[in-house]
């Protein structure tokens, strides 16, 4: 018997050797993969994950007028890099697995290098999973749930928004003093308003305040009678709801119509403006926000006309807070990519991990930075209420105070977030 | 704990709701066997037309929207429960004509055209009235709230619920109590005899069509105020009017009118007492009494089993 190789044998076995070869590499890696988009003159092209429909529906097409002027402005001064900026946009629906494929088909089929945009922590998060996995800038620039830069934080992910802690800190300890110690919380049963809820029963026990119960609310609840009647028969001084989106409105406009917000004290974590405005006789208690349209500080009369010049019907009089953290985050990451001179990733991360932002130049009352090991980025937070001796239509707010980011720092979220290596990170280059 | 009686009195209103959520629905599928899934979509449209009416003042010619804005807002409150149900009904016979040649063949085609009509209708209210949300003014006499029990009560919901009592009793009167029922219901049973007995059964259709569409619109009326008007707000009515219907058993009025009741009570009990079980309490309560009864509490073997 000879050996002999022959020319099937050859092509046979070689067949199987890169089969094998192909079949350990998919198991064993690499797991990194490198994607390059960047041709000169080719636009940049940004995905915009935000919601149309959903319990932030309202929210997310503010979201987008905020973004897309920020794109506009950019692209009418000749692009970035000299590279003209392109924007697509899809339904997330309020609803993470649809955010989860949005992302996906953005990166994988549309070719978009950066994406942008979650009203909700659990869309907020699962876009985040795509996007890590391929190495692609996300920024979450409306979503606040503290875990966003806790636990759930990522390398490519930077969140533009206060989150729950940083404004329950802006608010608790003084209502504990001033208001009352019994508390009752009302929580929205998903993410953010755990966290928004965990953050403040830290907070009202640390300044010597009891949290009596803690009802959880489900997501698209419509009807709170029942809930009205136990806080009613519980009878608590401070009543702490963090529930947001149309089920924010809905209890707000229920609670108002029966004025039990003159019962007890409700002391709200963030209220976006798009809910604020479609309820407008509906504002109870004091609540915070990272940013309003008749703050005295340079820039902001100038920042309402030129979103006022672009504004579809459908859109609500004045930019609120969910429209300004789009344009921020939107125009940020522009610059820092104008500022490298690259269109890379990593170079962007690194840029935006330096982040720093005069007051002036925020439109809010102290510099803004960026926390390098969580990607969050620290702002100053405003308490308000409903606005007494309003000056006209739109002038729904009295801001009663502006804290200093240092003083409202969220604790937890650098000893939970841990950050991948950059050597981890697939490269993009769009 | 908390007393009971406040619960089981929000249970029963709550209950009430539902059921007047479900009652259009019940009538098309109970009589015509058809599923309409275009009832969340004529729900909202219903607030929203009666938003347009009870809103800022309508672009009307010189004179007649004056007219109208000054009416007292109860009169036009009253005269929007009425209007805007006809209008969407109108809608409803539109859509009856399209499903026509679905009648007789696999129900899933009817399923198909009801399902594309939601999403017609919910973008044609996105292009009219945008994404924003509105509120839907409210006469002071039903407005605000009222003590009893020593406890806050929404003035406005009791009168949703006494309305939905209406609403139930009517459409019962209309079925049960009329020549036009009996009709309709022979139709259902058995269309060849009705036929030869002279009647027009395809006249017949359009009818219980629109009528069970004008009781979405009106469900959708009573409600904008306790839900706020937006879009998407079809949803929040067509999943619950789904399950109730097949908790009460497909064809069965009362049935339907009991499920609702059942549903409406144990999400206001879960909610005072286990809160964060209390949307999910309806499909539970469904699960078991479907593990039970497969068609329901009162079904009877329909043509959509077929």
């Amino acid at each position: 018997m000879t050996d002999r190789i022959t020319r099937r044998g050859l092509v046979k076995g070689g067949t199987m050797l890169a089969g094998a070869a192909a079949g350990f590499g998919t198991i064993y890696g690499p797991w990194k993969h490198n994607r390059a988009y960047a041709q000169e003159g080719k636009p940049i092209k940004i995905g915009l994950t935000c919601d149309a429909s959903g319990m932030y529906g309202a929210s997310g097409r503010d979201e987008l007028r905020g973004i897309t002027m920020c794109i506009d402005e950019f692209n009418a001064n000749g692009g970035v890099l000299g590279r003209k900026i392109e924007w697509i946009t899809a339904d997330t629906e309020t609803n993470p697995a649809t955010a989860s494929r949005v992302a996906e088909r953005f990166i994988t089929r549309e070719d978009c290098s950066i994406l942008i945009g979650a009203i909700h922590s659990g869309v907020a998060n699962a876009i985040t999973q795509v996007a890590e996995k391929y190495g692609t800038i996300y920024l979450n620039s409306n979503s606040s749930a503290p875990t966003e830069a806790g636990e759930n934080c990522s390398r490519v992910k930077f969140v533009w928004d206060g989150n729950g802690t940083n404004f329950t800190m802006s608010s608790v300890k003084a209502a504990v003093e001033r208001v009352g110690k019994k508390w009752l919380l009302l929580t929205n049963d998903y993410v953010w308003g755990h966290e928004t809820s965990d953050a403040t029963r830290k907070l009202v026990e640390e300044a010597g305040g009891e949290i009596i119960d803690n009802l959880l609310i489900p997501q698209n609840t419509r009807d709170f009678t029942s809930y009205l009647l136990n806080i009613q028969q519980m009878a608590p001084e401070v009543v702490a709801p963090a529930v947001g989106g149309d089920d924010g409105k809905i209890l707000r406009a229920q609670v108002a119509e029966l004025g039990l917000d003159k019962q007890a004290a409700w002391v709200q974590s963030q209220q976006d403006w798009p809910d604020v405005w479609a309820a407008p006789d509906s504002i109870i208690g004091i609540f915070g926000t990272n940013w309003y349209h008749k703050l005295k500080l340079p820039g902001v009369d100038d920042f309402v006309k030129r979103w006022q010049a672009r504004a579809d019907a459908d859109a609500i009089p004045v930019p609120g807070n969910v429209s300004y953290c789009g344009y921020m985050a939107m125009r940020e990451t522009l610059r820092a990519i104008e500022r490298v001179g690259t269109t890379n990733n990593i170079a962007i991360i690194k840029e935006l991990e330096q982040l720093k932002i005069p007051a002036a130049d925020r439109m809010q009352d102290y510099d803004a930075w960026m926390n390098p090991d969580t990607h969050h980025l620290q702002q100053t937070i405003y308490l308000a209420r409903r606005n007494p001796n309003p000056v006209d239509d739109t002038d729904l707010y009295e801001i009663i105070s502006a804290s200093k980011p240092e003083d409202v720092v969220d604790p937890e979220e650098g000893k939970l977030c841990k950050l991948a290596p950059y050597e981890q990170i697939p490269t993009v280059d769009g | 704990m908390f007393t009971l009686i406040p619960f089981l009195i929000n249970g029963l209103t709550l209950g009430l709701l539902f059921a007047l959520i479900a009652l259009g629905f019940m009538l098309i599928v109970g009589v015509m066997e058809q599923i309409n899934l275009a009832h969340g979509s004529l729900f909202a449209l219903g607030a929203y037309v009666a938003y347009a009416l009870l809103g800022p003042p309508l672009p009307l010619p010189v004179g007649v929207g004056e007219w109208w804005a000054g009416l007292p807002l109860g009169l036009r409150y009253v005269l929007a429960l009425v209007i805007a149900p006809c209008i969407v009904g109108l809608l409803g016979i539109l859509i009856e004509q399209g499903m026509r040649r679905t009648y007789g063949k696999d129900p899933l085609f009817g399923l198909l055209l009801t399902f594309g009509a939601a999403m017609v209708i919910e973008d044609v209210i996105r292009s009219v009235w945008g994404t924003r949300d509105y509120i839907l003014p409210t006469p002071d006499a039903i407005s605000g709230g009222f003590i009893a029990l020593n406890l806050i009560w929404s003035t406005y919901r009791f009168f949703a619920a006494f309305a939905a009592a209406v609403f139930i009793l009517l459409t019962w009167l209309l079925i049960e109590r009329t020549r036009f029922g009996a009709v309709i219901k022979a139709g259902a049973h058995d269309s060849e005899m009705v036929r030869a007995l002279g009647y027009d059964l395809a006249k017949l259709r359009i009818a219980v069509f629109a009528i069970g569409t004008m009781l979405a619109a009106a469900a959708g009326v009573i409600m904008a105020p306790i839900w706020g008007i937006r879009p998407h707000m079809g949803v929040d009515a067509v999943i619950p009017a789904f399950l109730i219907i097949v908790l009460g058993g497909v064809g069965s009025f009362w049935g339907a009118v009991i499920a609702g009741l059942m549903v409406g009570m144990v999400i206001g009990l879960t909610a005072a007492y286990a809160s964060e079980w209390s949307l999910l309490s309806m499909y539970i309560l469904l699960i078991v009494v479907v593990t039970f009864r497969s068609r329901g509490l009162f079904g009877k073997k329909s043509i959509l089993e077929a």
